[in-house]
């Protein structure tokens, strides 16, 4: 009986339905939770996390660590046994959990981050007095702070320490700008002037006019910018002595003392002392260090604002190149063609387009722009340069056509839709009010057809704020020296490499030696690249919402 | 006037209307034009590997000795050098013959001249009295623009020659410290010498000699590789291997005949790296032979046969790849290759009888003497190194045993043996393919009937656009998650996560059981939603299946699931694996395949339903006979595009696996994909080489893959347009 009853459930197809149902939920719920994942761990980089410190009871010896907790886990104690088997394992248990402490210090005391097993830990307290320095090189350092040593004279200590330290990090900070202004104002602009005249002498060899005036002036040049040079380096070098004037002495967990030279810091807190209030403000000066200065230490610390910067230059190009003709092809497939075997052709070529793998459109890229076209650029335009390549090697410019390649079928695809909701009694309209096909197309359906462009704009840069494998081919690189637009003619630079979100990711993640400490900096990394790409694409959802709801009126 | 005026707008409204018209077309026609590019493009840069080789006679001259002993071509294949039995080196242009330099080296007669292996531009000369060791060098010297080369002669040990007693064959092998001669007394002894190479002008001091009896007669001594191995060969092709690389303590490793029974040897030459020699028979073959190494200890293989149609009479080596020409009887010249199995070309060298070639360093020019004459021969031969079986066939590599697909393209020096075969690489994109559409074709299509079918309209809202973001998702994000984030975790809760997966269908069917005892008004009311009623359900399973994951670990694979699988099953477990990919890419490829089946399925025209269920079949019933029948080849195009995607995806596979190129099924393991090689290899290749051209060949292969994919998919979607329309 109830066996029968079972048979008649499944043969209702109820089990199935559940199943199908499941499929949904299991793909839905790994949007969510891959979006939460990336946000939580993404969000919680910046917050100034308590330090603590911990005493542990090892086999051997006690030893005192400080440092901030970042994570967990529990692993089967017989593996556990098997990759350390010098460490005692109480009883019967059958997990071991272990903590992750980031201690910092990488240089004074490595490994900055350990694994230490749970029932290790003797006790665990937060130290007001304990110290979080950022610093340039080397990572976070942990400890306690002694004194302040302010231009060799007497070390100063307790709050006046700390009063000393703020001042001279704030200092040094001043400091470094105008070292960097020096940097690449005065002495990089010597050295690109010497450059344009090395160049200028062998245009005139190449070109066999070699005038004796014209030499003259340029040695006069060179004269000038070499004494402009010897300025600018004394300069320099005055700086950079009074930046490495104060230090501080700091006491490790270890009892250690080290001394840290000011210069090397960046921030320092006292995380905890901070009230709430005093947590969010470092958390959002965090924040606005990660999105607008530089990456230092092989870019695992610091911020992304070139990568940011290089992303968004490249994804307005390519949507100046992709847009005319991704809305010249949708118009002639929707306005012009004659439905027939062309088309279906066309529309072949379109889906391929769209399907062809990403990396094929790179190594077309690399091959056809870059070394076809750019080195016939080179040979023509830049043969002073040679062998340096200018246009014959990956770019900025190379990577916005490959890119606009790519994203033609998005533009085409989005444009066509709202060519074919417009209705034909526009049109009609206009052509019986004496208005030619070419009046009509510019006067009535193509602004009427805007928003879906626009739509398609989006969409295709969305698409390529989140593409890397061609730009690995075409153009980018994991550290730039300079950003592809600045105040030097002629200001925007389309023969330069660029730094880019997806690729730094790939970068940091992958590349970088230390891959614990930076991973926390490609969660944030991802969380700005969804944020940014899924902002676009629910702009172009709610766009095309509001297109459909006017059409609707329209028709009506 | 105002007629002329209106007539000029009329005039200008036509042209822009046509040009218009024109621009528009253009327009169209350019995104064939795009995908046709690119297509022609890589065929373009790819094609040029196929192609056989050219040999074209430029100069001839007369020989300044009679005849010559030793010719040779500098590195840029500008300058040839011969030196004969008169002991006068001379350089010569190669463009037009004319004498650069000559130079009297010895005032003695020379016997015979060997180059030295291991550096360039060493050469001994066999007098009278001893060996004498000269260096050419070529110094570049530039006046404005231009580029004059002046060649130079040094005697490294002195103008004296050294006396080492009486040889017969000798070879010279060089290593950044020392020099080695090894030599056969005429008495039947091998003699080895050792001594430091001192800088020039420096008077030598001898090291080590070693003088070793042996029990059979050779004709022949050729160091191996490294100059750690000797071969010894007799005139009948007999060859004995000794290993010399243990303090110069000869030890016979092997001893084997190197050519067919009753077949006479004509020629024997060792090839770049020392691995390899050819030898050359009577029965027109050129075979190559090098050592493997097998549980039975050291053999000398015959890996490959080269048949021409008249007997071989000299062998020269490329120096710098493992190609090689012949020279036969007919006095035609044969460009062979070794790993592509290829002979490029065969082309005549005119009436004079050769009597000695050299190939230049590049391969590009071939120097040969006869009769007092001395001709040149431009070579054109780029890519002999690559042939269809080379790239997909199985290849015997160099010291392997047999056999293999490899890909190993990268090459630390000159002696290395590039291995471009394409079949691993196409394996590896087949294998994370696989276990992707194995993730994503059950969840998207099923999720696409649930969506499509079932689900309450506010739900299917939400659900449809939330599915397909996904799609925008960055595939670089995905796999930094796969790679840093999912690999970690499911490397510690291997058994958990598998066992949560294996529980999870009969769960979700307990479950479905027991919702049926609810009271029926409540299960009406939440039919449409059972997709978000059951996550709950599913998230306890994954957590129960992690919390008893470590038990089952402990009773079932003693506490080492890891251990388990390789010393019971064999697998091997790889951190980044196949089934990590899988589980990235699956989900990158879900919102493709959903988004195009569920429209499939949802485009079902009404009234094919309605008359169904009408004629009393459940909705399940109307479901599987009618609307999937009808939607089939919408949810076909569907997996054929996401078939695509998974190809050619890049990111994830770089990401979440190790990258080696492994033949494996394992889903344990890794892999090593086209697209994953592209990005890896490409930007590191050299414009115009023959890795380069693989590389496209690469990108060529997955363009066709993928235009098949796509195109098939595109056709069946017109046809089911066409056939929902005229339903």
């Amino acid at each position: 009986m109830a066996a029968r009853k079972t048979m008649g459930w499944f043969a209702s197809g109820e089990p199935w339905i559940w199943l199908n149902a499941a499929a949904v939920g299991i793909s839905i719920s790994a949007v969510i939770g891959l979006l939460l994942l990336i946000g939580i761990q993404g969000l919680s980089h910046f917050w100034p996390a308590d330090v603590e410190e911990v005493k542990l009871q090892g086999p051997t010896d006690a030893t005192t660590l400080l440092g901030e907790w970042v994570g967990s886990e529990s692993i089967p104690a017989q593996q556990s046994r098997e990759a350390n088997p010098s460490v005692e394992l109480p009883g019967e248990e059958l997990t071991v959990s272990r903590r992750l402490l980031k201690t910092g210090n990488r240089r004074e005391a490595p490994p900055d981050f350990r694994w230490i097993n749970a029932h290790d830990i003797v006790s665990t307290h937060t130290p007001v007095d304990a110290i979080a320095i950022e610093r340039m090189e080397w990572g976070n350092l942990y400890g306690r702070l002694i004194s302040v040593t302010i231009d060799q004279g007497e070390p100063v200590t307790g709050d006046a320490a700390v009063a000393a330290l703020i001042a001279g990090i704030e200092r040094v900070g001043e400091l470094r700008d105008s070292v960097s202004e020096l940097e690449h104002g005065a002495i990089q602009a010597v050295n690109k002037g010497l450059e344009r005249i090395r160049l200028e002498r062998r245009a005139h060899a190449l070109a066999g006019t070699t005038d004796p005036q014209d030499e003259a002036r340029l040695q006069r040049l060179e004269t000038e910018l070499q004494a402009q040079y010897i300025d600018a380096e004394s300069e320099l070098r005055a700086a950079q002595a009074s930046l490495r004037r104060d230090s501080a002495q700091i006491r490790l967990s270890d009892g250690r003392s080290v001394d840290l030279n000011l210069a090397d810091a960046v921030r320092a807190w006292f995380p905890n002392q901070m009230t709430l209030f005093g947590k969010l403000g470092h958390y959002a000066s965090s924040l606005l260090i990660f999105l607008t200065e530089a990456p230092r230490e092989a870019n695992t610390e610091g911020g992304i604002f070139p990568a940011i910067f290089g992303t968004v230059m490249m994804v307005l190009l390519m949507s100046v190149l992709v847009t005319p003709f991704g809305v010249v092809a949708a118009v002639y497939l929707r306005e012009y063609a004659r439905q027939g075997a062309f088309v279906r052709l066309i529309r072949i070529a379109v889906n391929n387009l769209a399907g062809v793998p990403s990396i094929v459109y790179g190594v077309f890229g690399l091959g056809f722009f870059v070394y076809f076209v750019g080195g016939s650029i080179d040979q023509l335009f830049f043969p002073e340069a040679l062998p340096a390549p200018t246009f014959g090697t990956p770019g900025l410019l190379w990577a916005s056509l490959t890119l606009a390649l790519l994203t033609v079928p998005v533009v085409i695809v989005s444009t066509e839709e709202g060519l074919t909701r417009i209705p034909r009694a526009v049109r009609e309209g206009s052509l019986a009010l004496g208005a030619t096909k070419a009046e009509t197309l510019f006067r009535i359906v193509l602004p009427m057809a805007s928003p879906s462009i626009l739509t398609g704009m989006i969409l295709a840069i969305a698409r390529a704020a989140g593409e890397v494998a061609p730009l690995m081919l075409v153009g980018v690189v994991k550290l730039a020296p300079a950003l592809p637009l600045d105040g030097e003619f002629p200001f925007v630079h389309l023969d330069r490499k660029f730094m880019h979100l997806g690729f730094h990711i790939y970068d940091v993640g992958f590349q970088s030696p230390n891959v614990e400490a930076a991973r926390p900096l490609v969660y944030a990394t991802s969380l700005l690249l969804v944020t940014i790409i899924l902002g676009l694409n629910l702009t172009a959802i709610m766009l095309r919402g509001r297109l459909e709801a006017r059409y609707r009126s329209l028709e009506g | 006037m105002a007629k002329h005026a209106i007539g000029r707008l009329r005039m200008r409204r036509r042209v822009i209307n046509t040009l218009t018209t024109r621009l528009v077309g253009l327009g169209g026609g350019a995104v064939i034009a795009a995908i046709a590019l690119i297509f022609f493009y890589l065929l373009w840069v790819v094609a040029p590997l196929f192609q056989s080789a050219t040999v074209d006679a430029t100069t001839q001259m007369t020989a300044g000795s009679e005849p010559p002993l030793l010719l040779d071509v500098d590195d840029n294949s500008e300058i040839g050098l011969e030196i004969g039995a008169n002991g006068v080196a001379r350089f010569f242009a190669l463009s037009d013959g004319r004498d650069i330099d000559t130079f009297e080296l010895t005032k003695e007669s020379i016997t015979q001249v060997v180059r030295a292996h291991g550096g360039n531009n060493r050469y001994v000369l066999r007098t009278q009295s001893g060996l004498l060791f000269i260096d050419t060098r070529y110094a570049v010297s530039f006046d404005g623009d231009e580029r004059s080369v002046a060649p130079k002669i040094e005697f490294p040990f002195g103008d004296t020659p050294l006396d080492v007693g009486d040889l017969g064959s000798f070879e010279v092998y060089r290593t950044d410290e020392s020099v080695s001669i090894a030599g056969l007394r005429t008495n039947h002894e091998l003699v080895l010498i050792q001594f430091d190479d001192a800088p020039a002008g420096l008077p030598l001091e001898f090291g080590t000699t070693n003088e070793v009896p042996l029990e059979n007669t050779f004709d022949r001594v050729v160091f191996g590789p490294r100059g750690d191995w000797l071969y010894l060969i007799d005139r009948s092709g007999t060859i004995e291997v000794f290993d010399i690389g243990v303090q110069r303590a000869p030890r016979p490793v092997f001893r084997g005949q190197l050519v067919p029974e009753r077949a006479k040897m004509l020629a024997v030459e060792p090839m770049i790296g020392r691995y390899s020699l050819l030898v050359a028979d009577d029965r027109d073959r050129v075979t190559q032979w090098f050592l493997v190494r097998d549980e039975f200890g050291y053999r000398m293989a015959p890996a490959r046969f080269f048949e021409f149609d008249a007997k071989p009479r000299l062998l020269i080596a490329e120096p710098r790849r493992k190609g090689f020409a012949v020279v036969d009887d007919q006095n035609r010249v044969h460009l062979a290759y070794t790993t592509s199995n290829r002979v490029t070309a065969t082309v005549s060298l005119g009436e004079t009888i050769t009597e000695n070639a050299v190939l230049s360093p590049r391969a590009d020019r071939l120097l040969v003497s006869g009769d007092g004459q001395l001709a040149v021969f431009d070579i054109h031969n780029e890519h002999p190194d690559v042939s269809a079986t080379a790239l997909w066939s199985k290849v015997w590599y160099e010291g392997y045993v047999e056999p293999v697909w490899s890909w190993q393209s990268s090459a630390s020096d000159n002696a290395f043996e590039p291995k471009f075969s394409l079949t691993p690489l196409a394996f590896g994109t087949l294998k994370a393919a696989f276990y992707a559409m194995l993730v994503a074709m059950p969840l998207a299509i099923m999720g696409a009937i649930y969506t499509a079918y079932f689900m309450a309209p506010t739900m299917r809202r939400w659900v449809k656009p939330g599915i397909e973001i996904m799609a925008a998702l960055p595939t670089v994000i995905l796999g930094f998650l796969a790679g840093l984030w999912l690999a970690p975790l499911l490397e510690a809760n291997l058994v958990g996560i598998l066992f949560a997966v294996l529980i999870l269908p009969p769960s979700i069917l307990l479950f479905a059981r027991l919702w049926q005892l609810l009271p029926v008004g409540i299960t009406k009311a939440c039919s449409g939603w059972y997709g978000a009623i059951i996550v709950p359900v599913m998230i306890a399973v994954l957590v129960f299946g992690m919390e008893v994951g470590p038990r089952i670990e402990i009773a079932l694979f003693s506490g080492n699931a890891k251990a388990w699988l390789l010393s019971e099953l064999g697998l091997e477990y790889d951190q980044r694996n196949a089934l990590v990919v899988g589980i990235a890419m699956g989900l990158a490829v879900i919102p493709t395949i959903f988004s195009i089946a569920e429209d499939a399925i949802y485009g079902v025209p009404r009234h094919l339903i309605n008359g169904s269920l009408a004629l009393g079949a459940t909705w399940w019933q109307t479901l599987a006979r009618v609307v999937l029948l009808t939607a089939s080849p919408g949810i076909f195009s569907a997996v054929m595009i996401g078939m695509g995607r998974a190809v050619g995806e890049t990111m994830i596979v770089l990401m979440a696996t190790g990258n080696t190129a492994v033949m494996d099924m394992n889903m344990f393991q890794g892999m090593r994909t086209f697209s994953a090689n592209l990005a890896v290899e490409l930007p590191e290749s050299e414009v115009g080489g023959t890795h380069y051209r693989v590389l496209f060949l690469a990108a060529l292969v997955l363009f066709l893959i993928t235009f098949a994919f796509n195109t098939v998919a595109e056709l069946v979607r017109q046809r089911l347009r066409a056939r929902y329309g005229s339903l």
